[in-house]
């Protein structure tokens, strides 16, 4: 394990000294196996809070209807799928962590993979919660599902997006979860190897039977790339066909081809910004500095700053073919997100996602941990406009002035959404306890002792080019807590 | 022959082994273990025990949770002896008669559902208003009184036939007066019991008393041609038309007919003809009929008087007094000399009329139409309407006589004055002084309520009757249903009161129509009478026509308009106001009717309220925004109401619509807006319905129900299509785009095969006058819910169809200001012209909301239809986002089942008015316009029965059916000789958003302006 010599250009990605194997699973499992602190208490009763104020609305619209949102004739749809594609698309990370860069070799990915594929799971559970809870008749959600019934030949419109989307939704779902729980069985073992009583029960069934030899190990990591190798094209296709729920239509702002690109760039965009929002304060709050390091954060910045500026390509070729195409109700859909009522969520997606993000250009910036929690809860922000921009800005608006409307959200439709928030954290906060929050298994794979040691002897042998000896140097000094005057004598 | 044959079952048989003769022996070959079960363990066991409690248990368990469940119990009464004449599923119709309108009333298995005008009926032709729609939901009202009520408290019929008429007997013995308050009477048998009545009572008068009267119009000919009468006027004889506030297509006498006779200039026929009259309209606030004028001028109340002198002056070459005091309105000024040398070029075929209700002002029409020969072409005097007789000065006077205590009796039949007279203070004061006063009114109202007794009359569904609306022409009203509540028809408390011989009412009507009616119309006996209930009229000849000539001097009439408008001229500070009926409510009398509450105003698309119409300028200098809530002060009277921006209100005016502000009308109507009625003035013995008034901001905001908040059509010509009577004669299809290239995208798409029938519909946007009759009829046709006015602030209404309505404004002559951001900028907003377009559902061929279903619950049928499976939608809302014409409509709240909606219709009486033909709609399902495919299918299967192929016109949706102006045709596109395949081939048909592709099944026909170059 990481006992080959490695290259000296690469930054390490464990950062401390003296970290050991025994080390790593000290350290990730302390929440797992001890009481959980103050601010765990205190961030589990206002997470739990507002997902009691999500049951509550989500049963509200159930017993009343669909009328306690603000929806009305012409927007039919507002925060409902607004917040089911926002949650989506921050589903997005965990599966590009887990598998397309697995597939690439990203090492890096090792210590944030577990806590993204758990933030994708959460986060889809809150995406579905929104499937059913916005259908005016949600004791018939099983409907879109082509079951076999009763009801006389009686199918599903295979032509319907939304069909193509409960296939995706579906699909991505338990992939995730399978993927995500397999990557879990060497770690619950693990706990179970240390674990006493009823805990040691209850970890003995989830892991399996692990028994962690040579050829456990080997079929671990061959179905880990098997399944890596499914969800790759599911990273590409929920979003996709999430996109076509609005490009297959004919309504002007919807009707675009650009949309699947622009859908899964954005997802990653959120998804990202997402983990970076919660692994910031996680790492800090669970003392893993030491694997979740200054490295990942920049790395992680790097890529919101390109998906994000995809994201920016994508809406300047929107307004480029609005303008090109001539169509009247299309040009008339762009102009009025700057210059219609609601011009504020316009400037809020455009500010957010692409103005915003482009700070990373800075190196200072991408290494600042407050700027950098800040500007990814700010692409979240601008994230959720965009989809409110698409969805309410281009309804409100269409062809038929005569319908053309306001949409005004409810108590419920606000509760609705900021109880999905609190539902989310609910079971954030209780996986964190629970669970390892870093795939020890994986993490120990990148374990810098061999490697360093290789490297030292390079360093004291002496004969590699002084800059790139300058630049392990300098990496050191931005990702390590190392003694660097270990190094100066070599 | 004998068979030896022997057969056997087997081997054993054949070879008789021993164990086989053994077991022979025996019934059944293998033994059956009874002894053992009898015997052995199996009853004494412990297990049997066990398994019975468990059983048991288990068995009452089950039969408790499913008894859990609660089945609701329908109670479906079979006839015991069916009515001949009824088979269940099966609509009856019956001919009857709505103010005056042959009408057909649609009764199922006893009951009426809905009300269709009579295809031979002289004023509709079958067309028929929305108030006559909604008519029948009236009949099922639950707040109706459902017995005879004194002094508030309930009464039996008996006692109180007994306590008036000794209450009569003193009265008369007494000498002292006896009142009959009615609102016009058309009917002859009602007249004649009255006539009756009052022969029993001398003392007693009949006074008839109209909320919103015509007492000008009618002394106005008493004076000019010493004939008491309100003219019949013939829009459709008149090439140029001239109107002063007169809102013919909207409220102004008998708007069904008016809008019938104005389209037929007009319509597609016309047109093809190369025919159209020329329509100009003076105004104060825009009306229904100001907004389909080819030229319409906003003026102020203080100015029509001016206004009609300079029109007197130019056409007659004459000089009255008073033609300057037009020059602060140089527009006016000059479309009065337009409109003048129009009128005098079109002699014989012109009409001048003026909505004003001030004797002098009609003299001064009447000396216009004079001059331009209309006398005996359009209008005519010899054959008048009856529909308004009302006397402001009779009604004065009475007012006068009670509060002298000079009346012992008053007794109101469809009037209600302490609600809608101006002096309301008055006749309660004066009641309180009379001895005996009684109510007809089938609702508790504000009169009925501090009356003596009431005495509840029928519904007019449950009466017998007649009317005669106009000279000539009588109808018969029938029954449809017994009497829902313990009511009594007014006439035949009127007979038993006054001591009558006739059994009962119908006795009495038969009686008058066997001995004076029936015979004008050529019937005779039995026979005649029967032939009348199934045609539902008769009709004399009409009397020739007299010529008149007008001599009356005009010089003290000028003067009178003078002072009249100097009283008007607002003094700075102040604001002139005008009141105006609105289409739904009119004088207010039926504000309990929610179907009417949320029919949106046909210019303003306001719902369940009035407000003050002010004029955009006006808004900015004032600094107002719609809803404003302002105070309004006029004679003494001050009320609290919201303001909304007019285009098209004279500057520096207002205008309130009255009818609203009942205070006992019931659930639905109380509080809907303020009454402004009090408002009204009195002037040379008529009732003013203009004034000057100040106006004070108060900083609340009331937000307005509209259901139409954006008003222009952002130059999105696919949507509207208009041109000019120039253009049109020059190329009649110049802006239908019918020439241009039409790329076909087909290629991509399967054709839908129609292979018997395909459905679709023409509209005629120069036809629609805006109405709002076939969106009643819509909902009275389709169950669709009445969701109330905060629904409606939400955007949420359910009408099947509506009529989309768009300003444009004219700027320096180019007709064409739409968008936005251009109107903004504007600062004139008098030159607005406006476009009506009935939307429903398009049925397009490919139809966006089917692709996107995921549960196919809107799927296309094989006639061109679109249909939707209630039953299978789960609401997921994606057709309705993806429509691009935006008219299906989502259940959002279950309307039939939800406490917080109960105020409308989900009563058990009032869903009794339900079609049986269509369900009502589960929340959480989408719905929309069907095409009304109940009616397609019961023409269907009418003409399988009759073994025929169905006829062009044999199936009429419910919107085409109640059209008055028939501006709205359906049929079957496959038959080339229907009438909507004839509509369709019109060069001005397009379609709307052609360009997507969605090949709607409804066409639409450019609007045509007859704008002639002159008109600035």
């Amino acid at each position: 394990m990481a006992s080959h010599s490695e290259s000296i250009i690469r930054e390490p990605l464990i950062t401390g000294d003296n970290i050991t194997y025994a080390q790593i699973t000290n350290d990730v499992l302390r929440p797992v196996e001890n009481m959980p602190g103050r601010a765990w208490w205190i961030g589990f009763t206002i997470a739990s809070l507002g997902a009691s104020l999500w049951v509550f609305a989500v049963s509200w619209t159930f017993w009343y209807g669909i009328g306690e949102w603000g929806l009305n004739k012409t927007v039919g749809w507002a925060w409902d799928i607004t917040g089911f594609v926002w949650w989506v698309g921050i589903g997005h990370a965990g599966t590009l962590i887990s598998a397309i860069l697995l597939l690439f070799r990203q090492n890096w990915r090792n210590s944030i993979n577990r806590s993204a594929e758990a933030m994708t799971i959460f986060a889809v559970i809150c995406a579905a919660t929104y499937v059913v809870s916005h259908m005016g008749r949600p004791w018939l959600a099983y409907w879109p599902l082509p079951l076999p019934n009763q009801f006389g030949s009686i199918w599903v419109n295979f032509n319907s997006p939304l069909v193509w989307d409960v296939f995706a939704i579906s699909t991505y779902f338990s992939v995730s979860l399978v993927f995500w729980y397999t990557g879990l069985l060497p770690d619950l073992a693990s706990i179970r190897d240390r674990a006493t009583g009823i805990r040691q029960k209850i970890y003995s069934v989830m892991s399996f039977g692990w028994t962690g030899s040579v050829k456990t190990w080997q079929r671990f990591e061959t179905v880990c790339l098997i399944l890596a190798g499914i969800s790759t094209p599911l990273v590409l296709s929920v979003h996709t066909i999430v996109s076509m729920d609005f490009a297959t239509s004919l309504e002007p702002g919807w009707h675009t081809t650009i949309f699947p690109p622009y859908f899964v760039a954005g997802a990653i965009f959120s998804g990202f910004a997402m983990v970076q929002t919660l692994l910031l304060v996680t790492r800090k709050v669970l003392g893993l500095e030491n694997y979740i390091t200054m490295f990942h954060i920049e790395a992680m910045n790097k890529i919101i700053l390109l998906t994000g500026s995809i994201v920016g390509v994508a809406y300047l070729t929107e307004f480029f073919i609005a303008y090109y195409s001539g169509n009247e109700y299309e040009r008339y859909t762009f102009l009025n997100r700057f210059i219609g009522p609601y011009w504020w969520a316009g400037c809020m997606m455009y500010g957010c996602n692409v103005l915003m993000t482009q700070l990373m250009w800075f190196k200072s910036v991408r290494r600042n941990i407050p700027i950098s929690w800040v500007l990814s809860i700010v692409v979240n922000i601008g994230m959720w406009f965009e989809r409110f921009v698409i969805i309410v800005v281009s309804l409100h608006r269409d062809f038929l002035p005569s319908s053309w409307a306001m949409f005004h959200p409810t108590w419920v439709d606000m509760s609705v959404f900021i109880g999905s928030i609190g539902l989310f954290f609910t079971m954030f906060l209780l996986f964190i306890r629970v669970l390892p929050s870093i795939a020890m298994g994986e993490v120990k794979l990148i374990l810098k002792s061999t490697s360093e040691q290789a490297k030292k002897k390079l360093l004291a042998h002496g004969d590699l080019d002084p800059e790139q000896v300058k630049y392990y140097k300098d990496s050191l000094v931005k990702f390590d807590s190392v003694e660097i005057a270990d190094y100066q004598k070599v | 022959m004998d068979s030896n044959k022997k057969y056997w079952k087997g081997l054993e048989e054949l070879d008789q082994t021993t164990e086989f003769v053994e077991l022979n022996k025996h019934e059944f070959a293998e033994p059956i273990p009874i002894e053992d079960v009898l015997t052995g363990g199996g009853l004494m066991g412990k297990t049997p025990r066990r398994d019975f409690l468990k059983a048991l248990g288990f068995g009452v368990g089950a039969v408790s949770l499913a008894a859990c469940q609660p089945v609701p119990v329908h109670k479906s009464m079979p006839y015991l002896i069916k009515p001949e004449e009824i088979t269940p599923g099966v609509a009856n119709f019956y001919v009857s008669t709505y103010e005056g309108q042959a009408i057909l009333v649609k009764t199922r298995e006893g009951r009426p559902i809905k009300v269709e005008g009579n295809p031979n009926d002289l004023i509709g032709k079958g067309g028929l208003s929305a108030r006559a729609q909604a008519s029948v939901l009236d009949l099922y009202d639950i707040n109706r009184l459902k017995n005879p009520v004194k002094n508030n408290g309930d009464y039996g019929w008996e006692q109180l036939d007994n306590f008036i008429k000794d209450e009569l007997t003193a009265i008369k013995a007494g000498g002292k007066n006896i009142r009959l308050i009615t609102s016009t009477i058309t009917s002859p048998s009602t007249l004649a019991v009255i006539a009756d009545f009052i022969t029993a009572f001398p003392t007693a008068k009949h006074i008839n008393y109209d909320a919103v009267s015509y007492t000008g119009i009618i002394q106005g000919n008493q004076n000019s041609f010493g004939k008491a009468v309100l003219p019949h006027y013939s829009f459709d004889n008149a090439d140029v038309i001239v109107s002063f506030g007169a809102d013919f297509l909207g409220t102004w006498i008998s708007p069904v007919e008016f809008i019938r006779q104005y389209v037929q200039t007009r319509n597609n026929k016309s047109l093809e003809a190369k025919k159209m009259s020329r329509h100009i309209h003076f105004e104060t606030g825009l009306s229904v009929t100001g907004s389909n004028a080819d030229a319409r001028i906003p003026i102020k109340p203080s100015e029509e008087g001016p206004a009609l002198i300079s029109l007197y002056n130019a056409i007659s070459g004459k000089t009255l007094p008073g033609d300057a005091s037009l020059t602060n309105n140089k527009v006016a000024a000059n479309a009065i000399a337009l409109a003048a040398k129009e009128l005098v070029a079109a002699k014989g075929k012109a009409l001048v009329i003026a909505g004003s209700n001030d004797v002098a002002t009609q003299i001064l029409v009447n000396a216009i139409n004079s001059l331009l020969g209309s006398y005996g072409t359009t209008i005519d005097l010899d054959n008048p309407s009856h529909q308004f007789a009302g006397n402001d000065s009779e009604f004065t006077e009475f007012v006068a006589e009670m509060n002298r205590g000079e009346v012992d009796a008053v007794f109101f039949l469809d009037a209600n004055p302490v609600y809608d007279y101006y002096k309301s203070k008055d006749v309660v004061s004066g009641l309180k002084k009379v001895r005996l006063s009684v109510s007809f009114s089938d609702h508790n109202d504000e009169t009925a309520n501090i009356c003596t007794a009431v005495a509840p009359n029928h519904h007019y569904l449950e009466s017998w009757g007649d009317d005669n609306a106009l000279e000539g022409y009588y109808t018969i009203l029938q029954p449809t249903i017994n009497p829902v509540y313990d009511t009594r028809q007014a006439e035949h408390s009127l007979l038993v009161w006054s001591g009558s011989a006739a059994k009962d009412y119908y006795t009495y009507v038969r009686n008058n129509w066997d001995q004076k009616l029936l015979t004008i119309g050529g019937l005779t006996g039995q026979k005649g009478w029967e032939t009348l209930l199934q045609t539902g009229f008769i009709k004399a000849a009409p009397k020739a026509a007299g010529s008149y000539s007008f001599t009356y001097a005009l010089d003290s009439v000028s003067q009178k308009i003078l002072d009249h408008s100097k009283a008007l001229a607002a003094a700075s500070g102040s604001v002139e106001f005008a009141l105006y009926q609105t289409v739904a409510l009119r004088d207010g009398k039926r504000a309990n009717n929610p179907w009417l509450q949320e029919l949106p105003d046909p210019v303003s698309k306001v719902t369940w309220d009035n407000y003050a119409n002010v004029s955009p300028s006006d808004m900015k200098k004032w600094g107002y925004e719609d809803g404003d809530a302002v105070k309004i002060e006029a004679n003494g009277y001050s009320i609290t109401i919201p303001v909304l921006s007019q285009p098209g209100q004279a500057q520096g005016t207002i205008s309130l619509a009255v009818g609203y502000g009942r205070t006992i009308s019931g659930p639905v109507g109380d509080n809907v807006g303020k009454n402004t009625f009090p408002l009204y003035s009195l002037r040379n013995g008529t009732l003013q319905t203009s004034g000057v008034a100040t106006l004070k901001p108060t900083g609340d905001n009331w937000p307005l129900a509209q259901t139409q908040t954006h008003h222009s059509i952002e130059g999105r010509n696919s949507i509207i299509k208009e041109a000019t009577f120039k253009e049109y004669v020059k190329n009649p299809a110049a802006r239908s785009g019918e020439e241009e290239d039409h790329k076909d995208y087909d290629l991509f798409w399967q054709k839908y095969e129609h292979p018997t029938y395909n459905w679709v519909m023409a509209i005629d946007l120069n036809a629609c006058t805006g109405c709002g009759a076939c969106v009643v009829a819509c909902s009275a046709e389709n169950n669709v819910p009445v969701v109330g006015k905060d629904e409606v602030r939400r955007r949420r209404e359910m009408h099947w169809i509506r009529i989309d309505r768009y300003y444009s404004f004219d700027d320096n002559g180019d007709g064409g200001k739409t968008e936005e951001h251009e109107i903004a900028n504007l600062d004139n907003f008098d030159n607005v012209r406006v476009v009506y377009q009935p939307m429903l559902c398009q049925h397009c061929d490919h139809a966006p909301c089917e692709t996107v279903c995921p549960v196919l619950a809107t799927v296309h049928s094989s006639e061109g239809l679109n249909h939707m499976a209630y039953n299978r939608c789960v609401g997921t809302r994606y057709c309705a986002n993806n429509c691009p014409y935006k008219v299906r409509r989502f259940n959002w709240f279950n309307y039939w089942n939800d406490a917080r909606f109960e105020n409308y219709i989900q009563n058990d009486h009032t869903v009794l008015v339900l079609n049986p033909d269509v369900v009502t709609r589960f929340r959480g399902v989408m719905e929309k316009c069907s095409m009304c495919i109940q009616r397609i299918q019961a023409g269907k299967l009418k003409a399988k029965i009759e073994k025929r192929p169905l006829k062009d016109g044999d199936v009429k949706v419910a919107c085409q059916q109640t059209c008055p102006a028939n501006a709205i045709v359906m049929g079957d596109a496959n038959d080339p000789n229907s009438e909507v395949s004839k509509a369709l081939k019109s060069d001005r048909t397009y379609y709307v958003l052609e360009e997507l592709g969605t090949q709607p099944g409804v066409g639409y026909q450019v609007k045509v302006r007859n704008i002639t170059e002159t008109e600035a």
